[in-house]
Formats: C-alpha cells, structure tokens, sequence
C-alpha cells in the first residue's frame, strides 16, 4: 500500500513539475496582466468606479486559462508515452497500470487545480484591493465549482488521450467544452424543437453529455447575486465526482485491454 | 566586415522604408487606394464592425437586467424605467423558477445555480453599463443605435447630460445625413437644458434632413420629420409665434395626419 502511494506521489509530483518546467503558468500571468491592466485604469466618457466589467474579462481569462492548463495537462498524459514507448518501462518498474492511470490523472489534477488556486487568489485580491470586498462566499464556491469542473476535463483529456491523438483529443474535448459551456443550459429547449433523429440526439447529449455549465458561476459573482444554497453546491460536485469516476472506469477499462 | 555590411543594409533599408512611408501617401495624394477618413479598424473589420457594436449593446443589456440574457422584460435599455421596485423584488424571476422548475432535474439544477432573475441596474451601478456602451459607439460609429441609447444612459441614468451632449454632436458629426441623431440631440437640449435655441437648431436640421419619400420606404423619415414638426410648433407656440407654428401642423397634415404628432401639435395650438 506504502509503495503504491509513494508511485502515485512521484507521478503527481512529476506533473506538477512538468507544469513548472513549461512555465504555462507564467506566460498567462504575463498575457492577463498585459490584457487587464490598461482595461483597470479605463474610465469610459471620464466616468470611473465601473467594475464589473475588468471581473468578468479576469474570470474569463481564469476560465480560458483552466481550460487550456487543464485539457493540455491531460490530453498530453499517455500520446507522447506510447511514441516514444517510455511507457514500457514505466510498467516494468513494476507499476500497476491501474495505478499509471490513477497517478496520471492525479498529477494532471492537481497541476491544474494548483493553477486554477493561483488563479483565484490573484482574481480575490484584484477585486479586493479594487472593491473592498475581500473572498466573499460565492468566491469561495465559484472556485469550489471549477474544481470540479477540472476533475471533468482532466478525467475527459484523459480518457481521450488513451483513444486519440494529443491533437486530436485536445481539438474534440475542447469543441465539446465549448459547446457545453455554451449550450448545455439550452440543450433540453433546443431538442423539443428539433424533429426525430435530431431530436434524439440532442436528447441524449443532454442526458449524457458532461453539463459543465453547472460549474460557472461568473453571473453571480460578476453581478454580486446571492451565492447558491450549499446543498446544490455539493449536489454538483458530487455530479462531478460521479462523471469522472465514470471516465476514469472507462479509461481502466480501455487502458487494461491496450496492446502497445 | 560581412557583419557591418549586413548592419549596414539593414539600416539603410529602414531608413529607406520610413522615407517612403512618410513621402508616397503625399506625393500620390489621391491616387491611394485607402479609402479617405477610414481608420484601420474599419478597413480592416468592414461592416462586422456593426456586428460587434450590436454584442456590445447586447452586453450592455445584460448588465442592465442584471447578468441575465435574453430576458423577456418590456423595460429595455434606453427607455423610459417608471417602475424599478417592481422588478427589483424578482417579479420576473418568479415566472422563470417557476418554467425552471417544471422541467427535468438538469434544467433544475441549472435554475439554482444560473440566476433567472430580472433585477435592473440601478443608481451607481448604473456606470456599469458604460464601458460596454462605449465600445458600442467606438466600434462602429455608424450604429446610430448605440449613440442614442448611450446618449439616453448617459443623459437621464448617469445625470451627465453635457457628456450625452457630446456623444450625440460626435455622432452626429459622424452620421452627417442622420436626422434622428439631431432629433436626439434637440430633445436632449431641450428637457436637460432648456436651450430653446440650440434644441431648434437641431429640429430644423432633422426637417433638412429626413427625405420623406412617397410610400411605405419613406415612412421611418415621414416618422422622423414629423416629431422634428411637432417640436419646431411647440417651440414657437412658447416664443409666441403662432404663424410659425401652424406652418409647422400644415406641414405635418400633409406628410401624416393620422400620426401622434400631428395629432399632439394640433390639440396644442387648439388650446389657450
């Protein structure tokens, strides 16, 4: 059991690194800071003091940004193993490959969530230092809520990175992120419009499909609405947890009957 | 001595390139292929420009209702807004949670989580809608949309109206053959300032230009000059000059009588 959580440490531990090693994390603070630091100072027909605005395009670079850290971490796990067939030894070790895929998706996870918690602290203390208002609730469930958006998106990246390409997998996963962060509420509606086999298909995306746009709470903490009640808050999360433990089922699966 | 050459080159190549920067748009003034007066946001965005201006005003709704998109609310941005309690206590909302909660159990979810709500923006809030309204008349000048709605923000939501005053005259300046940017303008001059003069200046602009063509194409202009012949009539019916304001009625009989204007200017001059 030790060494199987020491294994799972040195993966996690090496993705991590890697996320370091990259300096992801670096250039997009250099790409915010260079996007949202004239828009700060900007007083539209000499009117100053609005707000909102600068929070919505941060929370929008967080959300880009999560997505682009935590897609390219996972969609990037297992391609480039089985090119260059590092893979075969990492599975000599002996490493179980149930504990590869656990320790890969660990270590995808937490870079991400590591980047997304750097993400939110500078996004608290923006608007803290500009409107007084320092972590209020809903922040603290706006990040709650992303993070269980990543344990999706890496769960899918990985899944997809068993099955596709790098390129590939991060083309389908982000046009499926997309799409759901941008239809997902409209889904059902759209599907009673549409007639047969449309309309089953759109059914069965929304019933299937991952509902991310469960996860974005931008509205309410742009518009200083009322954070959700905690019961729905866990409800999503426990969502979250479910998918991706669905996801990560289906990757053991396919990741056991792999020949390479 | 290969290197300096290189730098050499390279020098007098830039220098070269500045030079005739600064000296072919003047030689061959007129001959350019740049359209005159355009800036390189509109030759290279083209009427998407428009698009834009209009995503930005969508924007700015949004924030109006409160983050919520394509509320059903009979108070748009830019009209008039009796009524803010009423909508300030989620009446609206109501209606929603209600659909919301009659769906399936993702709709549900998606119902606790994204607001339904309609609460409009108010008071100092109300400078929240500026930038996007900003970048509505920036990106495309041409929406005259944008300019009135922004003037109408600025004007009776924010107080500004010499900032609203601006904006229009810019716009105007922009949109020279538009007669309902004067007509904006003139009524804004008029109820914000009470400069009768200035306001009168500008309903005779928007007469000068509204081409009230016959049929239904000249009907938006037919509108337009009638509401510019209503308020020319009023102001010289206040300076006494009654002649000047039954050649204004006699006017708009002709292009509309059954119109609310004309209908208005005539119970005008029929009382004392």
């Amino acid at each position: 059991m030790s060494v199987r959580l020491r294994q799972l440490g040195a993966l996690i531990c090496l993705s991590v690194l890697e996320l370091y090693r990259r300096k992801d994390l670096f250039v997009v603070f250099v790409l915010a800071a260079v996007i949202l630091l004239p828009l700060a100072f900007f007083a539209p027909f000499g009117v100053t003091g609005a707000g909102r605005y600068v929070n919505e395009l941060a929370l929008l670079l967080v959300w880009l940004f999560s997505i682009v850290i935590g897609l390219g971490t996972s969609a990037r796990l297992f391609p480039p193993e089985f090119e260059s067939r590092t893979i075969y030894p990492m599975l000599a070790k002996p490493v179980a490959r149930g504990t590869v895929l656990l320790g890969k998706y660990s270590g995808a996870l937490a870079a991400s969530l590591l980047a997304l918690a750097v993400f939110y602290l500078a996004y608290g203390l923006l608007t803290g230092f500009r409107q007084g208002v320092w972590f209020p609730p809903v922040l603290w469930q706006a990040f709650a809520l992303h993070t269980g958006f990543l344990v999706i998106v890496t769960a899918l990246g990985l899944l997809g990175s068993l099955l596709l390409t790098a390129s590939a997998n991060v083309t389908l996963c982000g046009l499926l992120i997309v799409g759901m962060l941008s239809f997902g509420q409209r889904l059902a509606a759209l599907a009673a419009t549409q007639t047969v086999p449309g309309k089953w298909v759109l059914y069965v995306i929304h019933w299937v499909g991952p509902h991310l746009e469960f996860f974005d709470l931008r509205q309410r903490l742009v518009h200083e609405w009322p954070p959700i009640g905690w019961g729905v808050c866990a409800a999503v999360l426990a969502y979250a947890a479910c998918y991706a433990a669905a996801c990560l089922a289906l990757s053991g699966l396919i990741f056991k009957k792999k020949r390479f | 001595m290969r290197q300096s050459l290189h730098v050499g080159l390279t020098v007098a190549g830039a220098a070269l390139a500045v030079t005739l920067g600064q000296c072919v748009p003047s030689v061959c003034a007129g001959k350019m292929p740049q359209a005159v007066g355009e800036d390189v946001l509109a030759m290279i965005l083209g009427d998407a420009r428009l698009v834009f201006s209009d995503a930005m005003m969508g924007k700015a709704e949004e924030y109006f209702h409160g983050g919520v998109r394509d509320v059903v609310c009979e108070h748009g941005l830019g009209t008039p807004h009796e009524e803010p309690d009423r909508h300030a206590a989620g009446e609206h909302g109501l209606e929603h949670a209600g659909a919301a909660a009659g769906t399936d159990f993702w709709g549900w979810l998606n119902g606790q989580i994204h607001v339904q709500e309609d609460r409009h923006i108010e008071g100092e809030d109300v400078r929240e809608l500026l930038p996007w309204l900003w970048a509505a008349c920036r990106s495309a000048p041409q929406s005259i949309r944008a300019y009135e709605t922004t003037a109408f923000v600025l004007a009776h939501m924010t107080k500004r109206p010499a900032d609203a005053v601006r904006l229009l005259e810019e716009g105007i300046v922009k949109n020279p053959d538009n007669a309902s940017l004067e007509i904006s303008l003139g009524e804004l001059l008029l109820q914000s300032f009470h400069d009768l003069p200035r306001a009168e200046r500008a309903f005779e602009a928007a007469c000068r230009k509204c081409r009230a063509a016959d049929g239904p194409e000249g009907a938006p202009d037919r509108v337009l000059k009638v509401k510019a012949l209503f308020y020319l009539g009023y102001l010289a019916k206040q300076r006494g000059d009654l002649a000047r304001a039954r050649e204004c009625l006699s006017q708009a009989e002709q292009l509309a009588p059954d119109d609310a204007g004309t209908r208005d200017l005539k119970r005008m001059l029929q009382e004392k």
